[in-house]
């Protein structure tokens, strides 16, 4: 039907069809009952011979129809995908008559999308995706509250948890660590390991790549050493060889037999291997019921709830406390999902990336739909024409948005491309210990995410314009011909969406600018030692070799003496657990002499740390009184210790601590460690910048050894060379000792504070490509008003107006214009930074000098853009704009 | 060529319906009526498989329908051939020749 292809007929209904068969067929019995009749038939019997003749009716009647109605259906389908085809024909022609157009929207959506996507990529492989073991739901962090935080584990503790639980199916205690691998044709390499009970690999249930997890007894002491490697470590220290299983490696100078292989999903996801939690005498000695050090990982028993092990914890802890009130003083146990309790800290910044990313992203719709709207004025007359022709209104919004979809995925695809190179950035910039980071990347659910947020932006930035195009008021459109009509509407509609535009830009500065006012605090305070010119490195001395105090002495004499001798070093100093910004620390409980002796549960402890006496001066801590630890404070001779300030103030405030004699709960070969305080030193940061510096004490090395080593070295020289020559030294010390974590001191201080540096730049990068986009969408605007303004201008400037007049009415439009974005932007910017009110440092959320700076930088971008219009409008030669050239 | 007779009488009902067509637009029963008495009725094809052609036909995309009206005013459904439909035509008019002529140098030998 030729006919039905120029002009659209209903399509038929199923009766319809039934009935035109009807139609049909009668008309041939009529026609031969007809022909019958003239042959001399008598009426009725002429007509019951045409049916005789014709055949099986019915039969045919039922085949006709069935055919024509697939016959139908299957043209309704031909003619919604032609149209589909015809609609994606003609955007692509569209698209490319106006390729500058085209190529800035693409652009445009491409940092849109591909920004948003490769956030998303984060945040799905860091919170959304499930943990890679099964039924991760099922898995559990336990972990005893101090003061409402997660604290540690005793081993008693854990293990009268784990028998008396119910609603566990198995747990395991981990203890992170590290230990030395020697031998296996390579340099001595240190590496992280887990020590776990043999139930770990029950908890996960993560199948082994090869061999087999701890069996039951092997956390017994005298059972044979084994260990499970990490794939990662045995693919490269061991090229990957199967027949390593069954065979010893020497770990700490002991040899370990290696029983399996863990395969890629392992946890924590920063070990190299595991290793047996040995179950020792000194370890389940009743009096180390205090010792708490240990984490805890769990997995619930079928059918039991997350709540009803809380709550089965919270009795288990209060019947621990009844039972031991000396050591579990005010004990308390709490569980949280596996998932949730690794990812605690970033959910809040990856939440607030992904908000600002959708910022930008809205942000780039809103600017494809400006030009959207410039270019649908333009169309007007096009589309007035083809709804006079009988197009109708959603044939014509279904063009439109044929149009903005297929921009969008062009968009799209561009931006999945930039998303890959962004993430692998993104990944490569993070900051060291976030949690799964190795999961990150561009797969196909991030790939099916970047696909809907293509559509609904082409649908979101397409359907206003649409909608407003395919209601042209015919008449003018047509009247006006090509050079389209000037409806105010228009106007209004592109203003607000520049207004909203700046305004999300207001909000993503302000949010930058509060990151990085705060960034600035951080690194403007005063670690309290001298971050330049000095380096710093870690040793672990392995057990056997460095288990007596003697042999720990002499490392550490030895060694900094060595390092002190090298050529341009100011002082060196050893410590243990003295390593400022660091994760590491040790407190112990402790008494005053003199003063009476604490009750149970209402001991107070501070920071250990045995320091050598170049310590002081290798690090630059400042000495407040007294004197700093000589030569002569060995073992030996009169116990003595030296405080911080912080000390002093909280445990001395009201008399001088120098002469004191301090007892710690340390006791070492029957001895309790401590001394009398001879000096006080300035405050440092221990942990973070951000966090105020604990109470502190010092103890000679010599006094005090103990089996962790942190090395700082402070030199005029080179630091490059003094790094070498150290590393040097401790080679010919002892061979099989590996140096880790060298850096120099200023390293060590940018590295503490590389999360918030990380996500400061980011949002800085999004609120600066805001920033741009949203200049580019005043600037449109303000350009277009001004190309439809020329006769108004024109006429204006013959009239008298002068062009500083005419420029200053153009500028002072886009200023209006960024004001009010400004104004609603600030007042979005006081609501959305609440979110960040947790990574702030220094800096109240709704910080006055941010937003006055905000608003004021937005200003001046506004009339830059604002500014280029405005000289092309006092530019018009009123005679060429009155006779519409030019 | 294998196929069955019932084949074989459905595109002959076809090919016919075609060059009935190629002659230009008729309404059913006008087809009927032509191949009757080109062929003298030797063929004695029934209305009912005609019908069925017809709709196959279209359904096929090879003739195409619109309504109109008959010589005695009447509301008629005219079929037409379609440019595949004549492309078919050709074919199948070829196809044919081809087998009658075989068939017949197969009956001459004997």
């Amino acid at each position: 039907m030729p006919s039905r292809r120029l002009f659209r007929f209903p399509w038929r209904t199923t009766a319809q069809v039934s009935a035109d068969v009807d139609e049909e067929l009668q008309f041939h019995l009529d026609m031969v009952a007809q022909e019958l009749a003239d042959e001399g038939w008598p009426e009725e019997a002429a007509r019951i011979e045409a049916a005789r003749r014709f055949g099986d009716l019915e039969t045919t009647r039922r085949v006709c129809r069935d055919l024509d109605v697939h016959k139908e259906k299957q043209m309704k389908w031909m003619k919604a995908l032609e149209e589909v085809g015809q609609d994606l024909r003609f955007a692509f022609r569209q698209l490319a008559k106006s390729p500058g157009f085209t190529l800035i929207a693409i652009l445009t959506l491409a940092l849109g999308v591909g920004a948003t996507t490769s956030i998303f990529s984060v945040v799905d492989g860091i919170l959304l995706r499930p943990l890679p073991f099964p039924a991760p739901d099922r898995l559990v962090r336990v972990y005893p509250l101090e003061d409402g935080q997660p604290s540690a584990f005793s081993v008693l503790n854990f293990l009268d948890w784990r028998r008396q639980s119910r609603t566990i199916e198995a747990a395991s205690l981990l203890d992170a660590g590290s230990v030395n691998l020697t031998g296996a044709g390579g340099e001595p390499e240190r590496l992280s390991g887990a020590w776990v009970s043999p139930e770990f690999f029950s908890v996960i249930k993560a199948p082994l790549l090869a061999g087999r997890g701890f069996a039951p007894g092997e956390d017994k002491p005298g059972a044979s050493r084994v260990v499970v490697l990490s794939e990662e470590l045995w693919k490269r220290r061991f090229g990957g060889d199967r027949g390593l299983l069954g065979r010893t490696v020497s770990l700490d100078g002991a040899p370990y037999t290696v029983v399996g292989i863990a395969g890629r999903a392992r946890w924590p996801s920063i070990s190299d291997l595991w290793l047996p939690f040995e179950l020792n005498e000194h370890r389940l000695d009743p009096r180390n019921r205090g010792a708490i050090y240990l984490a805890a990982v769990a997995r619930l028993a079928p059918g039991t709830t997350l709540a009803a092990a809380r709550a089965e914890a919270r009795t288990i802890a209060a019947r621990l406390e009844a039972q031991y009130p000396e050591k579990n003083t005010g004990y308390r146990m709490d569980m949280a999902g596996m998932q949730t309790y690794m990812v605690g800290d970033v959910r809040t910044p990856l939440f607030v990336l992904m908000g600002a990313v959708l910022f930008v992203l809205l942000i780039a719709c809103v600017n494809v739909a400006n030009l959207l709207l410039v270019r649908a004025s333009g169309r007007e007359s096009e589309l007035a024409v083809r709804t006079a022709l009988g197009a109708g209104r959603m044939r014509i919004v279904r063009q439109l948005l044929t149009e903005s979809v297929v921009l969008a995925l062009l968009g799209g695809a561009a931006g999945a491309a930039l998303a890959v190179l962004a993430t692998r950035t993104l990944v490569a910039l993070a900051p060291q210990g976030t949690p799964r980071l190795r999961e990150v990347g561009v797969d196909s659910s991030v790939l099916l995410f970047t696909l809907a947020v293509s559509l609904v932006t082409g649908i979101v930035f397409g359907l206003a314009p649409a909608l407003r195009a395919s209601r042209p008021d015919l008449s003018t459109a047509l009247k006006e011909g090509v050079r389209g009509s000037k409806g105010r509407p228009a106007v209004y509609a592109r203003s607000a969406l520049v207004v909203l535009e700046t305004a999300l830009a207001v909000v993503l500065l302000a949010g930058a600018g509060l990151l990085l006012r705060s960034f600035g605090a951080l690194v403007r305070v005063d670690p309290g030692f001298d971050a330049k010119h000095a380096i710093v490195f870690e040793l672990s001395p392995p057990s056997p070799k460095y288990e007596e105090d003697p042999q720990l002495r002499s490392l550490a004499n030895d060694l900094t003496e060595r390092l002190r001798r090298l050529p341009g070093v100011v002082a060196a100093g050893a410590s243990a657990f003295g390593q400022p910004l660091s994760r590491n620390d040790i407190s112990f409980s402790f008494n005053v002499e003199g003063r009476p002796k604490a009750l149970p549960g209402q001991e107070v402890s501070m920071r250990v740390a045995p320091v050598t006496p170049g310590y002081f001066r290798a690090l630059g801590l400042r000495q407040v009184r007294g004197r700093l630890f000589t030569d002569q404070d060995r073992d030996g001779s009169t116990p003595v210790a030296i405080l911080t300030q912080a000390a002093v103030q909280k445990f001395f405030p009201n008399d001088d601590p120098i002469g004191k004699r301090i007892i710690l709960d340390w006791s070492h070969n029957g001895v309790k460690r401590g001394g009398e305080v001879v000096g006080i030193v300035g405050d440092f940061k221990q942990s973070t910048l951000d966090r105020d510096s604990d109470p502190q004490i010092f103890l000679p090395y010599d006094q005090a050894p103990l089996g962790a080593l942190s090395l700082v070295v402070r030199s005029t020289a080179d630091l490059g060379a003094v790094a070498a020559a150290a590393r040097a030294q401790v080679h010919e010390v002892d061979p099989d000792l590996p140096v880790y974590e060298l850096q120099t001191l200023e390293e060590l201080v940018a590295a503490s504070v590389a999360q918030p540096r990380f996500y400061m730049l980011l949002l800085g990068g999004f609120a600066a490509v805001a920033l741009v986009m949203a200049a580019i969408g005043l600037y449109g605007v303000i350009a277009y008003a001004v190309s439809q303004r020329r006769q108004e201008i024109g006429v204006r400037m013959a009239l008298g107006a002068t062009r500083r007049g005419v420029a200053g009415m153009v500028l002072r439009q886009g200023l209006m214009l960024a004001l009010a974005g400004a104004a609603a932007g600030l007042v979005g910017a006081f609501l959305a930074t609440r979110g960040l009110r947790t990574l702030l440092f220094a800096v109240s959320a709704s910080d006055p000098v941010t937003y006055t700076g905000v608003a004021l930088m937005l200003v001046l971008v506004a009339a830059f853009a604002a500014y280029l219009p405005a000289r092309r409008a006092a530019r018009t030669e009123p005679q060429l704009a009155l006779r519409g050239e030019g | 060529m294998p196929k069955s007779s019932l084949d074989l009488m459905q595109g002959t009902v076809a090919v016919l319906i075609l060059k009935t067509l190629s002659w230009g637009a008729m309404h059913g029963y006008d087809i009927s009526r032509s191949i009757r008495q080109r062929s003298d009725g030797a063929l004695g094809l029934e209305d009912a498989a005609l019908y069925q052609a017809l709709h196959r036909l279209e359904r096929k995309g090879w003739i195409e329908a619109e309504w109109g009206l008959s010589e005695n005013n009447r509301r008629a459904k005219f079929y037409r051939l379609t440019e595949e439909g004549r492309k078919a035509l050709l074919a199948e008019v070829s196809t044919w020749r081809c087998y009658v002529e075989a068939v017949s140098k197969v009956l001459e030998i004997a």
